[in-house]
């Protein structure tokens, strides 16, 4: 059996076949990524003549952000808008999956209907949603005038609703796409499982939580890396809709990243929180997917 | 772990291109690619039609800011250009809005590449561009100038402002606006009353015209508040003190400032006016006016062409009234031409031509007419173009009169961060978390520790 075995490790081919691939990788995302960790440890600033060269100064870069009070709001700011959009748009799209998921007249509407928020660019949809926001006839006001509320809510330009509305925004937008991968894992459930309940007397209710569910766990896992990751990835719609105001109430990381290095001119400031950002993501990626592992035994 | 770093130091070198964003520089290198490729085959092709001068291709990188068909009113600029100096050709890149033209440039030449001949970016820009050795000053191009004086003197003072460094200059003028207000003629005339010409018939203006009708409000006065310095300067030159005095010098904790900050903040408090906190509307104000949902807003004179297609009643057009009866104030706007420093100077020159022949005046004024920004030289307004495009919309005339009464727009060493400072306090202000008293003594301490490492 061993003689078998060792020419096929030896076997040249997954190694070829996976060279662009990992060449790709090396060279898009590993080498910024070093490069990112290498300018982090200097000062460069491009607006100020003598700091156009980058200096070394060890972690100052990362001293300077965690004793900024500003960089911490934004850090709060950030949690905030993931445990409001993450846990949101999942479930709901759990539910929108379930619900397109029977034989109903209009399921295809309704399909359409949760999708096509993942098709408009979020720049489109920012500027629809912006009208929507507005005041005084915006949609989200008119509507909530009919439920008896009195007087004109500035969504976007109140501090304490400004990164709810850009959440309301990521929800809209996300939970339809997280539907799809649902509906998907859905149709491929066996339907013996839910016979065999159902003859055993299981409600509905017990047949989701006990069967549906756990049977989903692995397109859950899958959904929640990249909504996770989704939550750190998009900003378009900041920018339309309060440019990280008022008094900067939803700036995110990543719209902090984008306003160091492209309005402060602070290349330095911008790596340390690209590596921030990186580590983040890379921590929860990988505890994600060890954690979900274990379970699997 | 020092270890580690140490290594992956050693691999890198001190003079690794910049790279922050992921897609970014993948996205910027591409295209920049693609255009070397067609610049040599281009040149190949004009070698033999212009044999006495060396052929030469220049980009512009150029934003659109406006409701306009930008791209295809600067392709008709290009096509005369050509055909005057056969041996330049000009490729005009489009780059999406204007910190986007700033972003693209950046990134360029911080991977290494060439970047643009000519960038049409913020006036506002000047300094962060100068301290990052970006641009050239272009003195000496207008010293070869038969009567480069003359030449220069010809813009509209307004729009030099935010072009001088050390007695250079660094920019050209080319698609610039003011702050103004726009309203309603018709709803003043049905209420009986005149055009503002102080704060206080300002504020009378815009509480008459409130008018609350079940649910709905129309207010007075729209006034957005999202990015909020621009508005928010006439009403500071109004009350008798712009927010900087120079590149170094912001003035942030002034009683007057903090009296024009108070007056945004009464014209809903005190007056009921206009809605209260901070206002997100400036995408939505121009619909607004148009709509018959307000009665005045305060928006930039780009808007004009735009609001002038949506509205069916007389849209009147003036700069800010100001604190004392029959003083008034207004700020400009918008992008000017840069020549960069990391082009050959071959193409520097062709770069210097492309900008004297499109700030000719009948293309000053040709511009004008189909964008709605302000023509920016005196000459413009003499062409038979000009002429007859006033005796149809003479509010493009009151846009430029507006600039009579401007003071220079908020242009600082370190501006991003100088700018956010400024915005983040003055919204605190509008939104009543903090007193405008306090929230401009804190905005000045920030800005001129923002500003030390600038300003020794």
């Amino acid at each position: 059996m061993s003689t078998q075995v060792s020419p096929k490790r030896r076997n040249p081919l997954p190694y070829i076949l996976i060279l662009p691939t990992a060449l790709f990788v090396a060279l898009f995302t590993a080498w910024p990524v070093l490069q990112s960790i290498y300018q982090s440890f200097f000062l460069q600033r491009l607006n100020i003549a003598r700091l156009r060269e980058p200096t070394f100064a060890g972690l100052e870069n990362y001293i300077d952000l965690f004793n900024d009070p500003y960089f911490i709001q934004v850090i709060k700011n950030t949690l905030t808008y993931i445990l409001g959009t993450v846990p949101v748009s999942i479930i709901l799209g759990f539910f929108f999956a379930l619900l397109v998921n029977r034989k109903i007249r209009g399921v295809g509407f309704l399909r359409l209907a949760f999708f096509h928020p993942m098709v408009l660019p979020m720049v489109s949809a920012a500027t629809i949603w912006l009208f929507f926001f507005t005041p005084d006839y915006g949609l989200l006001n008119s509507g909530l005038r009919l439920l008896g509320y009195t007087g004109a809510e500035n969504w976007t330009g109140n501090p304490d609703l400004a990164l709810l509305s850009v959440i309301i925004v990521a929800i809209w937008k996300n939970s339809g796409y997280y539907m799809i991968f649902y509906l998907a894992g859905l149709q491929n459930l066996p339907e013996e499982v839910f016979e065999a309940a159902s003859l055993d007397g299981a409600s509905s209710w017990q047949q989701l939580w006990k069967i549906t569910f756990p049977l989903l766990r692995r397109t859950t896992l899958f959904i929640t890396t990249i909504a996770f990751i989704d939550a750190f990835r998009t900003v378009d719609h900041i920018f339309v809709l309060t440019t990280g105001g008022p008094s900067r109430r939803s700036t995110v990381l990543l719209y902090e990243l984008w306003q160091q290095r492209f309005d402060f001119q602070d290349v330095g400031k911008a790596a340390a929180i690209t590596v921030i950002l990186i580590l983040v993501l890379l921590i929860f990626t990988i505890t994600n997917f060890i954690t979900s592992e274990r379970k699997e035994v | 772990m020092m270890a580690v770093l140490l290594i992956l130091a050693a691999g890198c070198g001190p003079a690794a291109p910049a790279e922050q964003e992921e897609a970014a520089p993948v996205e910027e290198a591409a295209p920049a690619e693609e255009e070397t490729v067609e610049e040599e085959t281009a040149e190949e092709a004009e070698v033999e039609a212009e044999p006495e001068m060396e052929p030469v291709t220049i980009q512009v990188f150029y934003p659109v800011a406006v409701d306009a068909p930008i791209a295809a009113i600067l392709n008709g600029y290009i096509e005369d250009f050509q055909a005057e100096y056969p041996y330049i050709t000009v490729e005009p890149v489009f780059s999406g809005g204007y910190a986007d033209v700033q972003t693209a440039i950046q990134t360029t030449i911080d991977g290494g590449g060439e970047p643009p001949a000519v960038g049409v970016m913020l006036a506002t820009a000047l300094y962060d561009l100068i301290n990052a050795d970006y641009i050239v000053p272009l003195d000496g191009f207008i010293g070869e100038m038969d009567d480069g004086q003359a030449y220069v003197d010809d813009f509209l003072p307004a729009f030099l402002s935010n072009s001088y460094y050390d007695d250079q200059l660094w920019s050209i003028p080319f698609q610039r606006s003011a702050v103004v207000m726009y309203y309603n003629v018709d709803m003043f005339a049905d209420a009986g009353i005149e055009p503002p010409t102080s704060w206080q018939t300002w504020a009378d203006a815009a509480q008459a015209l409130t008018v609350t009708d079940g649910d709905t409000t129309n207010w007075g006065l729209h006034f957005s508040s999202d990015w909020p310095y621009w508005l928010f300067q006439p009403l500071a030159i109004g009350a008798g003190q712009n927010i900087l005095e120079d590149d170094c010098t912001v003035v942030f904790d002034n009683q007057d400032v903090i009296d024009a900050v108070q007056f945004y903040i009464d014209l809903s408090a005190e007056y009921g006016a206009m809605p209260a906190g901070v206002q997100a509307s400036w995408a939505t104000d121009t619909t607004d006016l148009a709509s018959g949902a307000t009665a005045m807003i305060a928006h930039s004179s780009g808007s004009l062409t735009s609001l002038l297609e949506q509205s069916d009643f007389e849209l009147g057009v003036m700069p800010y009234p100001g604190r004392e009866e029959g003083t008034y104030a207004s700020v400009p706007g918008g992008g000017n031409f840069y020549i960069m420093k990391g082009a050959p100077v071959e193409k520097q020159e062709a770069a210097w031509k492309f900008i004297e022949f499109i700030s000719g005046a009948e293309y000053v004024a040709d511009y004008s007419i189909n964008t709605g920004y302000i023509a920016n030289r005196y000459s413009a307004y003499d062409t038979d173009a000009m002429q007859a495009y006033l005796v149809d919309v003479p509010q493009a005339l009151d846009t430029r009169d507006a600039l009579e009464f401007a003071g220079a727009e908020l242009a600082t060493q370190n501006l991003g961060q100088v700018r956010g400072i400024f915005h983040d306090y003055i919204q605190r202000a509008i939104n009543g978390e903090m007193t405008a008293a306090d929230a401009m003594a804190a905005a000045q301490a920030e800005a001129d520790a923002a500003l030390a490492d600038f300003c020794p």
